[in-house]
């Protein structure tokens, strides 16, 4: 139990998707205008990871490793992931259409998101079980969307600071996401293993 | 209806409750019910090549294809304050509370989710093999979709999914100039 709490902790804050892998950073610059958005992609991209992450394990054990192919591995886990998207696109239609009129803008997006594959390679490297995969994977997007909800907030703040016309937009939020990531820095003071 | 009633004066705006907004077109009036599309919005904001990469699929109407999921997005208004002043190709602002957007996106994603990893824990620790967890698991999800269609209808009932009117869109208002406002 410990160490799937220090694995999850570790996933999420110390090897953040983003601040500490730079995974997802399209996501992460172009959805973070408003807390509200950031969080629908956050949750909808953490659905999705956790989603992938357990097909992909019963692929890669069950078909890749059995039958020596772990050769496909990146292109399976393409298609693996489209397939996530489309599943939860269509499933979110069926069970309500109001919902995927809401959120459905969202999915398209994450079958490019490079944080969902490159999660999933990482849990073929982690060498883990099934429920320890698919916890890892879902702690990586829980720390994903933390730093977007986070990131997104402190864009809110920034439209309403003066910024110097030079620094303005763009640049002053890479700066931001920058200090972001030397704040998180910290947690690598945790000892996770 | 008089124009001025479809256009809230800016001060107005503010006195509502914050909303996600977008732009939507009107493509079909029937009688007190409105069919709107929604513009298209781009994922990356407005990168330079975003013209370029969306133009052509916008065009093609088929499977998969930026058309066919705008289509697939269209929705109704009942009666938006007076439905008889709209005509199609209008184009006008809608919008959802952050709140119900919220509560969306947890219902959607969430409640499966969690619904999932707790019945996969559950049976881990009852079996131990990975193969009844990822039984368990697929279970749990099962169960978790059918929990978020019951609290999706309950949200429904309550009118938090659907996006209301606010007002005509000007001429030179996009998807952009909407998050730059808000």
């Amino acid at each position: 139990m410990k160490e799937f709490a220090l694995m999850m902790i570790g996933a999420a804050l110390v090897n953040n998707v983003i601040l500490a892998r730079f995974l997802g950073l399209c996501s992460f610059m172009g959805v973070t205008t408003r807390v509200d958005t950031a969080a629908g992609m956050g949750l909808a991209t953490t659905f999705v990871i956790t989603v992938s992450s357990m097909a992909d394990w019963a692929v890669q054990t069950y078909l890749l490793n059995a039958y020596g192919l772990g050769f496909l591995r990146t292109v399976t886990f393409i298609l693996v992931i489209a397939s996530a998207v489309q599943f939860t696109e269509m499933t979110i239609k069926k069970v309500s259409p109001s919902l995927f009129q809401m959120l459905g803008i969202y999915l398209p997006l994450i079958t490019t998101n490079c944080a969902v594959l490159g999660v999933a390679l990482l849990l073929v490297e982690g060498r883990m079980g099934f429920l320890a995969s698919t916890m890892f994977a879902f702690a990586s997007s829980v720390g994903y969307s933390l730093v977007m909800i986070i990131f997104a907030g402190l864009r809110e703040r920034l439209v309403l600071a003066n910024v110097p016309r030079l620094f303005a937009g763009p640049p002053i939020a890479f700066i931001v996401a920058g200090m972001l990531a030397m704040a998180f820095m910290g947690f690598s003071g945790i000892a996770t293993s | 209806m008089s124009r001025d009633a479809l256009n809230p004066s800016p001060a107005s705006r503010h006195l509502s409750p914050p909303s996600v907004e977008g732009i939507a077109r009107v493509v079909r009036v029937s009688g007190d019910q409105v069919w709107l599309e929604p513009e298209q919005t781009t994922s990356c904001g407005h990168c330079a090549s975003s013209a370029s990469c969306a133009a052509g699929a916008r065009a093609a109407a088929g499977i998969g294809t930026v058309t066919s999921r705008l289509q697939a997005r269209r929705f109704v208004l009942d009666n938006p304050q007076g439905s008889s002043g709209f005509h199609e190709g209008e184009r006008v602002v809608v919008g959802v509370s952050e709140r119900s957007l919220f509560s969306a996106a947890l219902t959607a994603y969430g409640l499966p989710l969690v619904f999932a990893l707790a019945a996969g824990s559950v049976t881990q620790a009852v079996y131990g093999a990975d193969l009844t967890t990822m039984l368990g698991m697929a279970g749990g999800l099962f169960l978790g979709l059918l929990a978020a269609r019951l609290k999706a209808r309950r949200l429904a009932a309550r009118g938090e999914l659907s996006p209301r009117f606010l007002r005509r869109a000007s001429p030179d208002e996009t998807c952009g100039t909407l998050e730059e406002r808000s």
